[in-house]
């Protein structure tokens, strides 16, 4: 290196902004700083209830409304509440009314385990949700300004505990109350069933919240998974009734189990009594860094729900389960090329074999569908389940388009990557369609009733919609706010996010809407190729105007060259020196 | 003697966000075993400049070629040839470290990938995380396994945009002799930096930007 650069290095580190020309290096003088140290005296006690006056203080003061204000201006907001609930309310009654008429053994069957399908369903939820957040979560703000001082956390967490214990009470109360309510149980079932699934999840959470005081998670898992196998064994045992599969001559009525019921009750409300208080005298016992993280990941998923960015809620919660995990066993891939990425895949689902359960689950759907006569709709719906249960095989394309990190070190073609990461899902959709043949055949006494070959040709079309659909999640783009902006009701918004709310469920409605409609299954099947060929080398509309650009300025600067240079063009000769 | 053939040409290389105009202008010609280092202050448009280098932006005018390619970021051949370790790369959430570089290196055709891996993990000091997964690794630890991915796959261009963060002192001191090396071999190298000890020991020609990227001085070679 010559002595030249290595002054211009010296001069780089420490001179001051560059200028247009070449700037010496100046002898800077440092200006005389003072520093502040705290004064040597104790520090006066803390109260955790003037920190929290301190904090509403500062939020009131922010406030440019009163609450008078704000209730006069939404009152057309208020009667709209009022009235839509007034009308839900009235529709779910005379459903009630419409359907407590009948008693054929498959309403009795129905009105008896749909509600408990969903309550259970619901249980397993308010674990999962629990493990997921906290249930006891602090923002990173508390977690930094609050816990890093010498101050009592329960009082603090006192109140983050309260609000899930509402939630999990409120939630299921209100959806079993309105399942149950739909399947015509009377009025006093009705709230016994609600009552039940309230009490129940509220008892998951105060559980949770014990266990998380004692930093524990195995018993939480485990009873995830019991009430999920519970709620499906029950969600499969509606359908074989109805099917025609399973005699309903055991199953009694709903009235009959009401003490049963009521037991369920007293017991959840009990446990969550006793949890709760478990839980309140340990909360001064959970770790900083568990708080913090739910509340970061509530803070993460809000973020990306602003966006409506889906995806990115769902890499959030991967991200966080990769890393909880930490570590594998290593294993060395095959071949070269494409090969090596698709055989990569392939090692994954054995790394992750969960993802098999969401697969097998969605293959119910199609059964029900054919079960509970909808076999007209199966295509949509079991091309939504299965749209669901295929994201988690996508993870490979997710990462190779999310960013253009890793696909710009692939030495392949953008449609040669999308190809390749779709392999392996594909092959998954192919045994999908062909264990969900029967159900689109019409194996049900009340169900469909096609031709091998058109129930075979209506599976595969309802896979390819499935799949296409899980790619078209996984590879949408973001919404750009650098983009012009569209008026809405709701203000100025990028067209995209309003397209991220039925991104994927759209091509699983293209695809299907033929077989839907009648139309000879050859047509959903050339919508499936051309949907293909746009999700593999998607049309960039940017890239099309850039090359456009580029060919243009190449264009005008030929043109200029050639008419300097043509042999046309008028040269100047001087004129003859005499 | 014969004149090294040019990997990388840029010439009138501009780029703008908005009404701010970042790079003006810009021209380079980087021959294969030449190290060139862009230095400058925040913001003098040094990584605007590299990222528009491997296609990650486009750029508002100017044409940038490597082997006679015009720079596409989707384009295989110029995937195939310029290596790069910029901000922006993404990792696979459930491939550990090893799996990382074992899948590059496959896509890339390597020989003998397993060999490869092993030799360059080593290097990096990686081995005692080959097995964890990436969410796990400390900043650093992530550094090196980006400039791991740059060294696992065949390249002719490598672009390190401030390779030297989150290194401690030996690593810079590694990645010095390791970059030094890579000239060695005949490859062309464009790297932004902030090191002084890095871009003496490695540069061949030294560009220092000012306003909108455009060169202040140029020395070297």
């Amino acid at each position: 290196m010559s002595k030249k650069s290595r002054k211009l290095i010296r001069s780089g580190a420490t001179s001051a902004p560059a200028e247009a020309q070449p700037t010496p290096t100046e002898e800077t003088v440092e200006p005389a700083r003072s520093f502040y140290f705290l004064p040597a005296t104790e520090p006066l006690p803390v109260a955790e209830a003037d920190l929290h006056q301190l904090m509403k203080l500062w939020r009131h003061g922010r406030a440019t409304r009163t609450i008078g204000q704000v209730i006069s201006d939404g009152y057309v907001a208020l009667f709209s509440v009022l009235l839509v609930s007034a009308m839900i309310i009235s529709t779910v009654i005379n459903a009630q009314q419409g359907m407590t008429g009948c008693s054929t053994q498959a309403c009795d069957t129905g009105r008896l385990l749909v509600p408990s399908a969903v309550a259970l369903a619901g249980f397993a939820l308010a674990v999962a949700v629990s493990r997921l957040f906290g249930p006891v979560l602090a923002s990173a703000a508390e977690g930094s300004w609050l816990m890093e001082a010498p101050i009592s956390r329960s009082r603090l967490l006192r109140g983050r505990l309260v609000i899930p214990l509402i939630a999990a009470l409120v939630v299921p109360v209100l959806v079993t109350g309105l399942v149950a309510a739909l399947s015509g149980m009377e009025w006093a079932s009705v709230a016994a069933w609600a009552a039940a699934a309230g009490a129940g999840a509220l008892a998951m959470v105060a559980f949770a919240a014990n266990e998380q005081t004692h930093d524990r998670d195995t018993v939480l898992a485990v009873l995830q998974g019991v009430w999920t196998a519970a709620a499906l064994a029950v969600g499969l045992v509606v359908i074989s009734v109805a099917a025609g599969w399973l005699s309903a001559s055991w199953i009694t009525t709903a009235t009959t189990v009401r003490p049963v019921v009521y037991a369920l009750v007293v017991a959840g409300l009990a446990l969550a009594v006793v949890m709760v208080v478990a839980a309140l005298r340990r909360l001064d016992l959970i770790r900083r860094a568990r708080l913090v993280s739910g509340g970061s990941l509530v803070a993460g998923m809000q973020g990306a729900m602003f966006a409506l960015d889906f995806g990115l809620i769902r890499d959030i919660l991967v991200e966080r389960k990769a890393a909880a995990k930490g570590h594998v066993k290593p294993t060395f891939g095959r071949g070269t090329g494409l090969t090596a990425l698709i055989w990569r895949d392939a090692q994954r689902l054995l790394r992750a074999p969960g993802v098999f359960i969401g697969l097998v689950m969605s293959l119910l759907v199609p059964y029900a569908a054919d079960a509970l006569r909808m076999s007209q709709l199966n295509p949509l719906l079991s091309g939504l389940a299965l749209t669901a249960a295929l994201v988690p095989f996508l993870g490979s394309l997710r990462v190779l388009t999310r960013t253009g990190g890793l696909a710009r070190m692939m030495p392949f073609k953008t449609g040669e990557l999308r190809g390749a990461a779709m392999v392996v899902p594909g092959a998954m959709a192919v045994l999908w369609a062909l264990a969900a043949t029967p159900a689109f055949i019409g194996i049900a006494s009340t169900g469909a009733d096609r031709s091998l070959t058109d129930g075979l040709s209506a599976a595969m079309i309802t896979a390819a919609a499935g799949l296409f659909g899980a790619v078209r999640w996984v590879t949408a783009k973001k919404p750009d706010f650098g983009q012009p902006m569209m008026a809405t009701a709701s203000g100025a918004l990028p067209p995209t996010l309003i397209f991220n709310l039925v991104r994927g469920f759209d091509m699983v409605a293209l695809i299907t809407a033929p077989l839907i409609l009648g139309a000879p299954a050859y047509w959903s099947a050339g919508i499936a190729v051309v949907v293909f060929l746009l999700l593999r080398s998607p049309i960039n509309m940017e890239d099309m105007q850039a090359e456009q650009e580029a060919a243009r300025r190449e264009l005008a600067a030929a043109k200029a060259g050639s008419k300097a240079g043509s042999p046309g063009a008028k040269t100047k000769i001087p004129p003859p020196k005499r | 003697m014969a004149r090294k053939s040019v990997v990388l040409k840029v010439s009138g290389l501009t780029k703008a966000f908005g009404p701010v105009v970042i790079v003006d202008g810009f021209n380079l010609e980087v021959a294969a075993g030449e190290a060139v280092a862009l230095t400058g202050r925040n913001g003098a448009g040094k990584s605007t400049v590299l990222r528009c280098l491997i296609g990650a932006d486009r750029p508002d005018d100017g044409r940038i070629e490597v082997n006679g390619v015009a720079v596409s970021e989707t384009n295989p051949l110029i995937r195939r040839d310029v290596a790069t370790v910029i901000d922006d790369l993404d990792f696979f959430p459930d491939l550990s470290v090893v799996e990382h570089l074992d899948l590059l290196a496959r896509a890339h055709g390597v020989p003998d990938p397993e060999a490869a891996v092993d030799a360059v993990l080593d290097e990096v000091q990686l081995v005692p995380q080959s097995g964890q997964l990436p969410g796990t690794l400390s900043s650093g630890q992530r550094r090196r396994l980006a400039l791991a991915t740059a060294f696992v796959r065949p390249r002719k261009l490598l672009v390190l945009d401030e390779p030297e963060q989150r290194l401690d002192t030996e690593g810079v001191a590694w990645l010095a002799e390791r970059l030094i090396a890579e000239r060695r071999q005949g490859l062309a190298i464009v790297m932004a930096s902030h090191e002084p000890m890095l871009v003496e020991k490695v540069a061949t020609r030294v560009v220092r930007l000012g306003e909108r990227a455009r060169v202040v001085e140029e020395s070297g070679e």
